[in-house]
């Protein structure tokens, strides 16, 4: 099949399972409680995923706060830090890097196994790659980033490879601090070769926008089958890049941007196909938005799938 | 004149407990429409009373207000210009923070000053000096999107006026350190000689206060020594150890003050005393130390509060040694 349709990873959280994630934070609900509503929430956006038509499923990460602190909750060596700005009035922890980093157990392999149970379409298995996690966390133990990077690295092999042997067909190691510091994507590529060692799954990275330019072609040297990338933010300009040196990867190509309320239009959706399609082999293009939905509304999200999905069955119906 | 500590400009706005999150609940507040502008402005100042009063205990020779009103580097001045629209947020250099990107939508024109309310807040509840921090007019234009100047010179001068008076401002109401925050001069380091013609406008004049240039996220390699003909009397630059500035240093004297970003404010993990001695005692052999200021690196928002405060702590406790150990 042309253009499978796949999502980032994230899907906003139901009102009831936000409203235990802070119930549970002020111990008023166990562990177990949570857990439930957790399923439910999955349970859900599978549901959905496959009544519109999705291709290549995700669990939505109902259970994941932020996509590295959830990593280094769950891993040995880290510590949480005291809260930081991001912007406005929003904060967050950063993990804190305090001994060497290990894995005790499998972190994501039972979401994963249970969102799968869910489906006869494949579910991909959703990582944080060792790049990023180090670049949003404080280090007080490696000696250098680059040490702290690649020991992540090892660690985020076992899980991959737990996940493949638990079946994942695709897993995706998400990499959107990559494109922030140019200087530093040969440690970003070392590290996701480390992570990627040995796997047999078909694996794909997601970046988000940043200053491209200054990282392409060579980004198309991290060691994955597929790239998946922010487009309609910045209204496919990206594009003019691949034309000067070809994208020789598969691509996740974003086009829906996740960063406006508005639903796009099924026109404008076919549109940045259509734009890719000039550009990229059709065998190479897998259909996304733009990043993670977890901040858009519910029903937002529904809205812009919805036509992403219709989308793309009318283009491949022209092809 | 002696050894001083500071910290490069903005303090956490809130810490880990309950008391010292007021000013976030507030914002919520504020957002829903349940608290007033008039109360929210109260808990600001409350918030930046407190920065005042952390700073001070710790011991700093020179503070800031904190910042405390400011939501990043852009928008709290450039909300007072006229001819701004504010679009979408962009990340501010390689942090994981971000800024409200001002958009040029006509001639940018200087309304009233913004920064001279929070300085002689800060300045009546300090008994220490407190520097007026601003970003400068470089930096401003280079992280704006303009649809309206046809150079970009153009837009940078018009800016240096506006910030012009601004610092006239300040220095009228009293204000004695003036720091001029330029770090996207670092990566733009072509167009030095336009940057040192925009300071002739900005320090036209100004002849009160001690100005300093703070240049960091990046070296001064390129810029340096040229970078010593702008009108200021002081660099900051990021000097944690084996940052490549110092072997910048090397290559030629160093002929202004310095404020010397030792203690990294992008890391929690503290700096011993006996490094930062030895980061000082290396100085030496490039600046007079009797004249030199300790710094952060960065704004310490990059940190949590309670890390900040060990980190500034740790400054002016080193500062103090060091002056005491100059004496005898």
């Amino acid at each position: 099949m042309l253009l499978p349709t796949t999502t980032v990873g994230s899907f906003p959280k139901p009102d009831y399972l936000a409203k235990a994630r802070f119930q549970f934070s002020k111990g008023q609900i166990s562990k177990t409680e949570l857990e439930e509503l957790e399923r439910k929430a999955t349970r859900e956006w599978i549901e959905f995923q496959e009544e519109i038509g999705i291709d290549i499923l995700v669990d939505g990460e109902m259970y994941r706060g932020d996509m590295v602190t959830y990593f280094a909750e769950n891993f040995k060596g880290f510590e949480i830090s005291g809260l930081v700005r991001s912007y406005g009035n929003r904060y967050y922890r950063k993990p804190v890097a305090v001994g060497e980093i290990e894995r005790a157990n499998p972190v994501t392999v039972e979401w994963f196994k249970f969102a799968q149970s869910l489906t006869q379409k494949p579910v991909k298995g959703m990582l944080t790659g060792p790049y990023t996690i180090m670049d949003w966390s404080f280090d007080e133990h490696y000696s250098s980033r680059r040490d702290f990077c690649l020991r992540l690295a090892e660690v985020v092999c076992e899980e991959a490879k737990d996940l493949e042997a638990a079946g994942a067909q695709y897993i995706q190691i998400d990499e959107p601090a990559i494109s922030v510091r140019p200087e530093e994507l040969d440690l970003a590529i070392e590290a996701m070769g480390i992570a990627t060692q040995g796997l047999k799954a078909h694996t794909l990275t997601h970046i988000c926008y940043g200053d491209f330019p200054k990282i392409y072609p060579k980004m198309l040297e991290i060691p994955v089958d597929q790239i998946d990338l922010e487009l309609s933010n910045n209204e496919f300009d990206l594009l003019g890049l691949f034309k000067k040196a070809p994208f020789t990867k598969e691509i996740g190509l974003g086009v829906l941007d996740v960063h406006s309320h508005r639903v796009e239009t099924q026109s404008e959706v076919i549109s940045r196909i259509e734009k890719a399609l000039k550009i990229i082999p059709k065998e190479k293009i897998y259909v996304s938005p733009d990043c993670g939905l977890k901040t858009r509304g519910m029903e937002e999200t529904k809205a812009k799938l919805r036509v992403m999905v219709a989308a793309v069955k009318e283009v491949r119906e022209s092809l | 004149m002696a050894l001083d500590a500071t910290l490069a400009g903005a303090y956490p706005k809130i810490g880990d407990t309950t008391e010292e999150q007021k000013l976030r609940r507030s914002l919520h507040q504020f957002d829903k429409g349940e608290l007033s502008e008039e109360a929210l402005e109260q808990i600001k100042d409350e918030a930046a009373q407190d920065v005042i009063q952390q700073q001070m205990e710790a011991g700093l020779d020179i503070l800031t207000d904190g910042l405390i009103r400011w939501d990043d580097a852009l928008t709290y001045i450039a909300r007072g210009i006229s001819g701004f629209e504010m679009a979408g947020l962009i990340r501010y250099f390689d942090t994981n923070t971000f800024y409200r990107q001002p958009v040029v939508e006509s001639r940018l024109e200087f309304i009233k000053p913004c920064l001279v309310q929070d300085f002689q807040f800060a300045q009546e509840k300090s008994s220490k000096p407190v520097k007026a921090v601003i970003t400068g007019p470089y930096t401003i234009a280079k992280l704006s999107r303009n649809h309206f100047y046809r150079e970009f010179k153009q837009l940078a001068f018009d800016l240096a006026h506006i910030i012009h008076k601004e610092a006239q401002a300040l220095e009228e109401a009293g204000c004695r350190y003036l720091q001029f925050d330029e770090p996207a001069i670092l990566n733009h380091k072509q167009d030095l000689s336009l940057f040192l013609k925009v300071y002739e406008i900005v320090t036209a004049q100004l002849a009160k206060a001690e100005k300093t240039l703070q240049l960091n996220f990046g070296t001064l390699e390129g810029l340096y020594p040229k970078i010593f003909e702008v009108n200021v009397e002081r660099i900051g630059i990021e000097l944690i150890k084996g940052h490549p500035n110092w072997q910048v240093l090397k290559s030629a004297p160093f002929t202004k003050k310095l404020m010397a970003g030792i203690v990294n404010a992008r890391n929690t993990k503290m700096e011993s005393e006996a490094e930062l001695n030895q980061i000082v005692h290396d100085l030496g052999e490039h600046v007079n130390v009797e004249q030199l200021w300790l710094s952060t690196s960065h704004s310490l928002e990059f940190l949590p509060r309670s890390n900040a405060r060990k980190k500034i702590e740790l400054l002016a406790t080193t500062a103090k040694q060091l002056r005491g150990a100059s004496v005898s």
